[in-house]
């Protein structure tokens, strides 16, 4: 039981964490129909932000603020610059696009993702990068937490799972009860549509960028408060929150948060009931399984059109 | 048509991932017998990783290669440039093989410091023999590249520290020391970290110790879930990464799940920078060198020259390397009368040094058996709570 408890925590920290990749995603093929190859770098770009940003602040060793604040800072600082990349990066590489056929904008998001990997890796090398939460507050995020049975919730899981929930939360709530949420609504229903009826389609897809960036950046200082990053660690990530977005129903807000949190847990029952070594191969087998059987996902719509 | 949809999308993903996977291989150069003269600035290469995640390994050791050649080339009346070739661990070994090839093809490179990694030596072997290249390896330790049945490397390859064969049954030995009766032992699906923890299971093994073993990608840098599978009935985890930040994160993921094995990292995790939970093992192939009294002005002048680097265990077996290649360059240079008439005269050359006083301690000379040195053994270090390695075995 101790084992399915454990495992069960570890699905929901690493499900969060895909669900906001997921979330970017699916608010941009939602709006636009293109997938977005490079947002598992952005998600990247957003690791090393953060780390920037924790150096800048005094580590973890000697932090100029206090824990909590450098948690926020860091996030809001990752969120921040990956909001300004995702602009770049629609305006750069994919509005030139917007017209041509779907395969050209799909090999230039795969153009802008190497670029985005080997530019950081030109710059900044191939070093794993660590936060080394552990010697903030003399490894308080490891130790402190509570206990279910036999397994610990450490403080670091804790903000992990929290600060992701409360950005879902956050999201949806801006996605349906605000003007501009309502006009993300209108242009991903219709985008021609939407522009007879006065929104400025421009702004909106900007603006999913916008925030589709800064929830991969935010993900990003979530990941690394635990894990190592490098310079190339966003196109495997990133391809895993693109599973969770196909899983949970591209375009469908809710359903990338459903199909990050399923594809953590399968991930992580995987890893611990059938096989670590093959963990991701089944990950990618669930993609394909999904593909081929439910393309709409589990909360996408099916496309049922007019013949 | 939606079905259709999701075929298009598996196929980009396919597309992606194939284009992620390419590297590049270079084609097979072929030796030349051009003689070259030995007042003529002659190159050693060293190929290592000097970026990724085993970074810190390389740049040490080229600080200490770039220190031998400037302190005793000379010595040997010869004029030596040291050329690099970076070999990052996360690109695999297939990036040896290009650089090999480079070096292959300048006439001028004369031996070889390295590869640093098993899987690189293994790689790049041939190509290296037969271009007659000698490579002299600070490092990669591998049991196969030198004994088996099915040899890895080529009689061209020589190494100055010890294999795996010693490495493996060292760790479990003191492992079982320490009182171990339940170790899991991981591997990275590459074949350094194979071969070092099939050395290790076997005497555990063999000594009534309970193992299991974990494997997993090279890829992998979130071990939750490898961790959650370690029983709490564990006293050691036995964890040979070449990356030393995933030893730390490792064993702070032991802590956050409240298990109470520790990690023992091989040679590969000796890296105080990075890997330093308290209470955690290290093995290495050279002891602290300061031991030794002969060594105080060497590593004064290293320290002069690398002021802000500490001294560590992967620099002195690349002086040690660069010093038996300077030698066999100058022996190969006295038999050819001031030429070295063929790249091979360096490689017949390395087996017959002897360095008195090498810096590792004692006489160094490799073994009559294999390519190996003689009589070299692996050291143990704990962490200690101020992050200091302290020898302990």
């Amino acid at each position: 039981m101790d084992t399915f408890i454990q495992l069960t925590l570890n699905g929901l920290t690493l499900g969060s964490v895909y669900a906001l990749i997921a979330l970017g995603y699916s608010l941009v093929y939602g709006i636009l129909k293109l997938l977005n190859f490079a947002h598992g770098d952005v998600f990247m770009v957003g690791t090393f932000i953060g780390f920037g940003a924790l150096q800048l602040l005094g580590g973890t060793t000697n932090p100029v603020v206090p824990a909590w604040a450098l948690l926020a800072l860091i996030t809001l600082a990752a969120m921040a610059g990956c909001a300004v990349l995702g602009v770049v990066i629609e305006r750069f590489a994919y509005r030139p696009l917007r017209d041509a056929p779907r395969i050209a904008p799909l090999i230039s998001a795969l153009g802008v993702s190497f670029f985005i990997a080997y530019s950081m890796q030109l710059l900044f090398g191939s070093e794993l990068r660590s936060y080394d939460m552990f010697s903030l507050s003399g490894g308080a995020l490891y130790t402190d937490g509570f206990d279910i049975g036999n397994v610990r919730v450490p403080m670091i899981r804790i903000i992990t799972i929290l600060a992701a929930f409360v950005m879902m939360i956050l999201l949806w709530l801006l996605v349906t009860r605000t003007r501009v949420g309502k006009a993300m609504r209108a242009t991903s229903f219709d985008r021609e549509a939407a522009a007879m009826m006065g929104i400025d389609i421009d702004k909106v897809i900007v603006f999913a960028f916008v925030l589709g960036s800064a929830l991969a950046g935010a993900a990003g200082v979530l990941f690394a408060l635990r894990i190592p990053t490098y310079a190339t660690i966003g196109f495997l990530i990133g391809l895993k929150g693109f599973t969770a977005a196909v899983i949970g129903g591209i375009g469908s807000i809710p359903g990338a948060m459903a199909g990050g949190l399923v594809l953590g847990f399968a991930e992580s029952y995987a890893q611990g009931y059938i096989s670590t070594r093959w963990s991701d191969l089944l990950v990618f087998i669930l993609l394909i399984l999904f593909l081929v059987f439910r393309p709409q996902g589990i909360l996408g719509k099916a496309d049922i059109r007019k013949v | 048509m939606k079905r259709r949809g999701g075929i298009m999308l598996a196929s980009a993903v396919t597309v992606a991932a194939s284009l992620a996977s390419t590297a590049g291989a270079g084609s097979n150069a072929v030796a030349s017998s051009q003689a070259i003269n030995c007042n003529s600035k002659l190159k050693i290469a060293i190929v290592a990783p000097f970026t990724g995640g085993a970074g810190f390994l390389g740049n040490e050791q080229l600080s200490w290669a770039k220190y031998a050649v400037k302190t005793l080339s000379s010595k040997y009346g010869l004029k030596i440039k040291l050329v690099t070739g970076d070999t990052p661990v996360e690109q695999g070994p297939a990036i040896a093989q290009t650089i090999a090839q480079k070096f292959i093809a300048d006439k001028t490179v004369v031996a070889v410091l390295g590869p640093s990694t098993s899987g690189n030596v293994a790689a790049s072997s041939q190509a290296f023999f037969q271009a007659g290249l000698a490579h002299i390896s600070p490092s990669a330790t591998r049991t196969s590249l030198t004994k088996g049945a099915s040899k890895e490397a080529t009689s061209a390859f020589f190494r100055v520290v010890p294999g795996d064969y010693i490495q493996g049954p060292t760790d479990a030995n003191f492992m079982i020391k320490q009182g171990a009766k339940n170790v899991v032992l991981f591997d990275f699906q590459e074949p350094y970290s194979q071969g070092l923890a099939s050395a290790a299971e076997t005497v555990l093994k063999a000594k009534g110790v309970t193992t299991t073993r974990q494997s997993v990608a090279n890829t992998v840098t979130d071990f939750s879930s490898f961790v959650t599978k370690v029983p709490s009935s564990a006293d050691f985890v036995f964890f040979p990464t070449q990356k030393p930040a995933d030893a730390q994160n490792f064993a702070q993921q032991l802590l956050e799940q409240g298990k109470k094995a520790k990690v023992f990292g091989g040679d590969g995790s000796n890296d105080a920078s990075a890997f330093k939970v308290p209470g955690s093992f290290v093995s290495n192939f050279a002891p602290d060198i300061s031991g030794f009294a002969y060594n105080k002005s060497i590593i004064a002048g290293w320290q002069k020259d690398n002021p802000k680097d500490t001294l560590g265990s992967f620099g002195p077996p690349a002086y040690l390397s660069t010093q038996v290649a300077l030698n066999a360059i100058k022996k190969a240079c006295d038999a050819g009368k001031g030429q070295i008439k063929d790249r091979r005269d360096v490689v017949r050359n390395v087996k017959k040094i002897v360095v008195k006083n090498s810096i590792l301690g004692g006489d160094f000379r490799f073994s009559t058996k294999s390519n190996d040195p003689l009589n070299a053994k692996f050291y143990i270090f704990q962490i200690q709570s101020n992050g200091s390695y302290k020898l302990v075995g």
